[in-house]
């Protein structure tokens, strides 16, 4: 080997200096939301740690408060609704920028991305005023339609970069087989998407459920969605209650993420 | 397969069907209209009528405008005021400086990815998708928890003997930037583990068997190779840092003002819409033009190992 000493020790101190950092983030990646499912089981009535004894009750109350069972099913409304708004229009949509013929797929999906990447607030704000003149006041329905065009970029996206991959010949052969396009497209190129399909779902429905930033200015008042019952909660609540909230949305999201790597994979994420 | 099988003709398809397989081919635009009306309704109208009040007068009276005249009042108004200074120049510098902090904590993470075997990628993917699909009070509300009064760093430093009585951790700027920094650090992560992921890994051999180190090859390989990912990264915390409320809301406490805090309280508390608008429209442009700056950044990395390749 031609490696001098001294690049050997300053290779090991650099990576070891660097795996260190990347497993100090790790840990602090995680550990917020451990403690918080510690607090969770507390016995006692107020937040402290470490947590003592070991006790169910702060989960049952989540269940037994009728705000947050409220707040949960509106929340539930709220994301299956963008959920079904996002497949419907997102799907054709993505078919449309990657298969279409005519002049001008990229501006389309630069078009269907664009208000995703807009702050949530200001386009919270936009829309509550934009209701505001025409007459319609926030309701779960400004909520759902908002969220949706939020998100429908991730939907989008998503199915776009797994249509892409999709070998083409697949469609060529059954439509020279005499399939009709429609017929082509329920039996080859839908079940050839469920995957991606599945991922937008998991995903524009955690959005839909748990979005705040667009929610607290379209949310109707009566039906207050679960992120904003908890912003008002951790403001006033002191007892382990939250954290039992919390401990039941870590675990929605401990089903999403199973979902996620069943679907596409976790690599799949990225596309 | 039987010749009656092989010449029986493709089925004609119905009068119903073949206006559907028109619309549905996916070679016109058809199937999008759709999503572009809606787009068209609930962001590019509203987006509009944000401008539009951005620059006006308006009477409200329940909840809807009733008159509407031009105005460049707000916007005059917003710059000479010392308090929109001082607001968004804190969003900008706590921003910035999570920003930093993401890549700092975020880069050697996605190292570790690029250098690691099966499992550990799989946990690192685990542990960084799996808070982006927790809520971002239920995130927030954790760092109550460590950095409360009587949280765990007060209590561990107080049964340490170190402090006689809890620090005042919580409702600080430092509480802010760090549960910002850490909510945002997947952010960060993904979009590096994503371009480090599909770089040439010949190109680490190649550079190893020229006789670099390995930390020169970090340095002069891996690190300009993986600059479209630190961008977009940087990127995508900077907004989310730039725009969150939630954070600062719950962290900083009641007096501790940011862009986004200030449009929630003119928008809901005291019913300021035409300053609202304004301060969306500059939080937004200021947005941009620091993307905008970010990208050049990045431009100027990546032609420069554009230029090293040829």
């Amino acid at each position: 080997m031609r490696l001098p000493g001294r690049t050997a020790i300053t290779d090991a101190l650099g990576t070891g200096a660097l795996i260190l950092m990347a497993v100090l983030a790790l840990v602090i990646l995680t550990a917020p939301s451990i403690i918080v499912l510690m607090i969770s089981f507390d016995t006692r009535a107020f937040v402290s740690f470490p947590p003592q004894g070991f006790t169910l009750r702060w989960y049952a109350q989540v269940f037994e408060q009728s705000v947050l069972v409220e707040a949960m099913l509106n929340s539930l409304r709220v994301g299956l609704t963008v959920t079904l708004l996002c497949i419907l229009l997102g799907v054709p949509t993505a078919i449309v920028c990657v298969r279409g013929r005519f002049r001008g797929t990229t501006a389309l999906s630069i078009f269907v991305l664009v208000p995703h990447m807009v702050p949530g607030i200001v386009l919270g704000v936009a829309v509550l005023f934009a209701g505001a003149l025409v007459g319609i006041g926030p309701s779960i329905w400004l909520q759902s339609v908002s969220i949706t065009v939020f998100v429908l970029a991730v939907m989008v996206r998503t199915v776009m970069s797994r249509l892409q991959r999709l070998d083409p010949a697949l469609e060529e052969a059954a439509a020279n087989l005499g399939a009709t396009p429609l017929q082509s497209l329920r039996t080859i190129t839908f079940p050839l998407l469920m995957p991606a399909i599945l991922a937008g779902a998991v995903f524009t429905f955690i959005e839909g459920f748990d979005n705040i930033s667009v929610a607290i200015f379209t949310h109707g008042f009566r039906d207050r969605p679960l992120p904003v019952e908890l912003l008002a909660m951790v403001q006033t609540t002191n007892t382990p209650l939250v954290a039992a909230v919390s401990g039941v949305q870590i675990l929605l999201a401990v089903i999403a993420l199973i979902l996620v790597a069943a679907s596409v994979g976790l690599d799949g994420v990225n596309d | 397969m039987t010749d009656a099988a092989l010449s029986r003709p493709a089925p004609l398809p119905r009068p119903g069907e073949a206006l559907l397989d028109k619309l549905l081919s996916g070679r016109g635009i058809w199937p999008a209209v759709p999503a572009i009306v809606v787009l068209v309704v609930v962001a590019v109208i509203p987006f509009v009528m944000l401008l539009s009040l951005g620059f006006s007068d308006i009477e409200m009276s329940r909840g809807a405008i009733v008159s509407q005249t031009f105005s460049l009042a707000h916007l005059t108004g917003a710059l000479a005021d010392p308090l929109y200074w001082t607001t968004f120049q804190r969003s900008l510098s706590l921003a910035l400086s999570t920003m930093l902090i993401c890549i700092v904590f975020g880069y050697p993470v996605a190292y570790l990815y690029l250098i690691g075997g099966r499992w550990t990628r799989r946990l690192i993917l685990i542990l960084t998708i799996a808070p982006l699909l927790t809520s971002g009070i239920v995130r927030t509300y954790a760092w109550l928890v460590i950095l409360g009064g009587r949280g765990v760093v007060n209590m561990t430093l107080m049964q340490m003997g170190l402090i006689d009585r809890p620090l005042r951790i919580v409702n600080t700027h430092w509480a802010v930037l760090i549960g910002m920094a850490q909510i945002h650090l997947p952010v960060m992560i993904l979009p590096l583990i994503a371009v480090m992921s599909r770089q040439d890994r010949r190109l680490e051999e190649a550079s190893a068997n020229l006789g670099a180190s390995r930390m020169g090859t970090l340095r002069h390989v891996i690190l300009p190779l993986s600059a479209p990912g630190i961008a977009t990264g940087a990127a995508l915390v900077f907004t989310l840092s730039y725009t969150t409320f939630v954070v600062p809301q719950l962290l900083g406490g009641g007096n501790y003002l940011n862009a986004a805090t200030m449009i929630y309280e003119q928008v809901v508390y005291s019913l300021e819409w035409s300053k609202g608008s304004v301060t969306a429209l500059i939080l937004m442009v200021t947005c941009l033009m620091v993307l905008v700056v970010i990208a050049l950044i990045s431009n100027h990395f990546t032609r420069w190992t554009k230029g090293r390749d040829a």
